[in-house]
């Protein structure tokens, strides 16, 4: 008799579901769904950063033939604001627009070319006023208001833990620099889209390109003056978010077109329009000193971060939280104090891309790391193991690191992996003009939104009577392979094969609420509900099982189909034992809502919002600088991440080598030029993205390291963490070849130059 | 606006339409013949999203012109896959997650189908080169170059077989 196979469908590398659709170019985004009669949308964007709207007048493009619908704020029944955390930012502008990229009009017409040529007609006047663009001169006292009845500052906290300044005047050695960063762009291949219809019963559908598609309902039902009940949102496949979809773009306005024509209408962004008109990672400007003994134990970390958000408010209280929150990094440093200032200006909005802030903290807090090993002498492996977080170490922030081997272990693996110990023997000046470094950075970043934040996922799942499933989650794939995950660990917990699973892709009316794929959470919130429903199902199984065997429970075990008493195959199967509850009414079914588990047995803690279950990665990389002309080349870059437990490991390694190249183009080459809340570089021509020739061989090692509570078979997020140190390692290298330190984003050839010479 | 038939052949069926002269073989394809799996990621050339093969060659779609593509040989994504049994790059594509999102995924399978019609055995900079203008946001080209190595030692096995 055949035993109980020993690997099974976790930490596999299995196919993606829905692997086969891609490859044959069958499946379905948003801009490939065609509908009998379906009108084509477009919005009339703002061409100026600040500007009031004198006259808007509709009257000649809604008489064009051909158009169907031309809308304004006033054709807007319900709330004419997006709602991420506040509702500032109108979906369709009153009188006046505040950034390149504010929305004015709403049309539909019955295709591309009527509906650019109704466009043509609206007739608007502006009437172009100054703008506000410096965030230091928006917080002067007497400042403008950049929104009549919202301050200028909509974001300062100051956090404190411990006496930061009496550390500070003790330290043997301080080092203080003022940091900055760049508008970036999230580059999503897909732009942003949605599909409106609403069918004969008055239930409107939204294919929605998105992250969070149960917020994109309220946020729809909001704006129309609809229940939620009379909407539904479909994500259908998405070509990449990396977080720039998390919050709404057009799925209000699609809305309110197939709702005023009655007609299926398509909004899709072109590639101009997405990146003028979606949020940004935040440019911010960081002053921190660092303080350290002079053995290189760290003992202070003070720092001023000013974050530009653009007008709107959108994601900048979370963004700017979660940079305060890790500005002292994976180390055990107590005394912290950082002072958060969030800003309105008209230059672009700004908001959620991968790490939520953490890219920036971590610019900050490994530059300083290695300028503090510099001033000391030390070996910038060695003053991070000394200052490293440890299993139970509690952090400034009050959150006990519960399982933090993977700090350490991360740094040794990344250190053995490109031999750093030898560094000094390579070729360090290859040719007269090139010199060649090595820089390292560590970090953590915490998965699931943060504590009270009603960090919770449900999901539905089914077996039917022949034993295949059906899993209903609401948690969106972007890309990032969410859907396999849940669908593995379905099949893991029912003891049945892969291809028995068959997962429905976040679709509101047929799933509970997941809340947003965002901040590296599914894979434990979602993933963790898919394993209490499993194994809900799989006890009925059992229980069925066992009075046909007439062996307790604890004897039995399901695995890919079949039943296995005491180790040994059974004759009976899943799919017989599904039978037998389908014909005996026993049930089958299952919905799960966990929560995201924050313990309340530790000591307090004090940052709000705080992230709990840390993903730690560190990275290395080996650069050549070309003196003369300040261009930078990776050579190698090494990246070891704790996952906790890999689960999918195509998923694990693909976020991972897609971070890194992320983090590179981050560190060397984006930058969105915005002058005078103009944006000058809106196309995949002028923002530079390295491509297949511009990265190196990007080296990866996997830890697992399990979490020890809330996370399913000890799994951690992955998400964010591949982006976060890269730019730090790269700076850091570019140190160690050249003996400069630069402290702005990116290190383009011009900016490594001037700095350099 | 003027309209000219056109006639070429797409994944070996010859299909003639009337366009519009100033519509691109990208929208022909996508909105006239439906052949949705071609995508468009820029409308500038700039991203590769929409490669496929003219006469052999790949090339971006959104920046030709229908007529100019009149009497050429177009393969699109579609066409990769015969007789219900996917092609080796596909298979491959698949099984090493050369994709995350996928949306790149037709424009890259196209160029690398293109690189092996002449090159039976490429490297890693062979293939680098190949891809230089298809955009992928999700991975870091690594995975595509194991995809592509392990699809052209599956065709050259098959050839010996």
């Amino acid at each position: 008799m055949p035993t109980v196979p020993e690997t099974d469908v976790v930490g596999e590398w299995i196919c993606a579901p829905g692997a086969d659709e891609i490859v044959t170019g069958s499946a379905r985004y948003c801009p490939d769904i065609k509908l009998p009669g379906m009108l084509t949308g477009k919005l009339l964007y703002s061409p100026y950063a600040r500007a009031r709207v004198k006259k808007l007048d509709v009257t000649k493009a809604r008489n064009l033939p051909g158009v169907h619908a031309v809308i304004t704020h006033t054709d807007i029944p319900g709330e004419n604001s997006y709602l991420y955390g506040h509702p500032d930012q109108p979906l369709l502008v009153v009188d006046e627009v505040r950034f390149q990229g504010d929305a004015v009009a709403a049309v539909a017409a019955i295709d591309a070319e009527t509906a650019d040529a109704a466009l043509q007609m609206i007739e608007v006047e502006y009437e172009e006023f100054a703008g506000q663009f410096d965030p230091h001169l928006v917080m002067q006292p007497g400042a403008e208001q950049v929104l009549p009845v919202e301050e200028n500052d909509l974001l300062f906290q100051t956090y404190k833990n411990g006496d930061v300044d009496a550390a500070i005047a003790s330290a043997d050695v301080v080092v203080k620099n003022t940091y900055r960063t760049q508008w970036a762009e999230h580059a999503f291949l897909e732009t942003e889209g949605g599909v409106a219809l609403v069918d004969q019963a008055g239930l409107l559908t939204v294919y929605s390109s998105c992250q969070a598609p149960h917020r994109d309902r309220m946020q729809i039902a909001r704006a129309l003056a609809l229940p939620e009940s009379s909407v539904r949102v479909i994500t259908p496949y998405i070509g990449g978010a990396f977080g720039g979809k998390d919050e709404a773009h057009v799925q209000m306005h699609v809305a309110l077109l197939a709702q005023a024509t009655g007609l299926p209408v398509s909004l899709i962004r072109d590639r101009r329009e997405s990146i003028l008109t979606h949020v940004k990672r935040h440019p911010v400007l960081v002053e921190c000193v660092t303080g350290a003994t002079k053995d290189g134990q760290l003992v202070a970390v003070k720092a001023r971060v000013i974050g530009d958000a653009g007008p709107y408010s959108n994601a900048t209280h979370e963004v700017l939280n979660k940079l305060g929150e890790f500005i002292g990094g994976p180390y055990t440093v107590q005394n912290v104090e950082v002072q958060k200032i969030g800003v309105r200006t008209n230059n672009p909005i700004t908001g959620a891309f991968r790490g939520f802030g953490a890219p920036q903290a971590a610019f900050v807090y490994e530059c300083q790391m290695d300028d503090i090993a510099r001033k000391l002498g030390m070996d910038p492996l060695d003053i991070r193991l000394k200052n490293g977080v440890d299993t139970g170490t509690r952090m400034y922030t009050g959150v006990v690191v519960r399982e933090g081997t993977g700090m350490k272990a991360s740094l040794k693996k990344a250190a053995e992996m490109i031999d750093w110990q030898q560094r000094g023997r390579c070729d360090r000046q290859p040719d007269k003009h090139l010199r060649r470094g090595f820089g390292m950075a560590t970090i953590l970043k915490g998965c699931g939104l943060g504590r009270g934040l009603g960090d919770h996922a449900s999901v539905i799942l089914e077996m039917h009577r022949d034993g295949s499933v059906v899993l209903r989650s609401a948690a969106a794939d972007m890309g990032q392979g969410i859907v396999t995950v849940l669908a593995q660990l379905a099949a893991d917990g029912l003891g049945v094969e892969l291809s028995s699973v068959r997962v429905i892709r976040a679709d509101t009316a047929q799933s509970p609420d997941a809340g947003a794929s965002c901040g590296s959470r599914q894979t434990m919130v979602s993933g963790n509900a898919v394993i209490e429903a499993a194994n809900s199902i799989r006890d009925t199984l059992l229980t069925l099982a066992a009075m046909k065997t007439k062996v307790s429970k604890d004897e039995l075990e399901l695995k890919g189909g079949k039943l296995f008493v005491n180790g040994e195959c059974h004759t009976m199967t899943v799919r017989d034992l599904a039978e037998r509850a389908s014909n005996w009414g026993y049930p089958l079914h299952a919905e799960s809502l966990v929560h995201f588990d924050y313990p309340t047995n530790v000591p307090d803690v004090t940052y709000k919002y705080s992230q709990e279950v840390f993903q730690f990665c560190t990275q290395i990389a080996q650069v050549l600088v070309d003196i003369e002309t300040g261009q930078v080349v990776v050579e190698r870059l090494v990246a070891v991440h704790d996952v906790g437990k890999m689960i999918n490991p195509g998923g694990v390694y693909g976020q991972i080598e897609g971070g890194v190249a992320q983090g590179i183009g981050y560190a060397l080459s984006e930058e969105l030029i915005v002058e005078d809340g103009i944006t000058q570089n809106p196309s995949l021509e002028n923002y530079i993205i390295p491509m297949a020739l511009d990265l190196p061989p990007i080296e990866m090692a996997v830890l697992e390291n399990p979490e020890p509570r809330g996370a399913p078979l000890g799994a951690k997020g992955v998400a964010e963490a591949p982006i976060i140190p890269t730019a730090s390692a790269i700076r850091n290298a570019i140190l160690d070849a050249t003996g400069t330190p630069l402290y702005q984003l990116p290190m383009n050839p011009e900016r490594v130059l001037k700095t350099i010479s | 606006m003027t309209d000219k038939a056109v006639q070429f052949s797409v994944n070996g069926d010859p299909r003639s339409i009337e366009a519009d002269t100033t519509k691109t073989l990208l929208q022909v394809l996508r909105d006239d013949l439906e052949l949705t799996g071609t995508k468009d990621g820029c409308s500038s050339g700039d991203c590769g999203a929409c490669v496929v093969l003219v006469d052999g060659r790949a090339e971006n779609s959104c920046m030709i012109l229908a007529p100019q593509a009149d009497g050429s040989e177009i393969s699109t994504v579609e066409g990769l896959a015969g007789d219900g049994e996917l092609h080796p790059l596909q298979k491959a594509f698949a099984e090493t997650w050369a994709f995350q999102c996928g949306f790149c995924t037709p424009g890259m399978l196209m160029s690398c189908f293109a690189l092996l019609e002449t090159n039976a055995d490429p490297s890693r900079e062979d293939i680098l080169t190949a891809i230089a203008g298809n955009f992928c946001r999700c991975t870091g080209y690594q995975a595509v170059v194991k995809a592509v190595q392990q699809a052209a030692a599956e065709i050259r096995g098959a050839d010996r077989a």
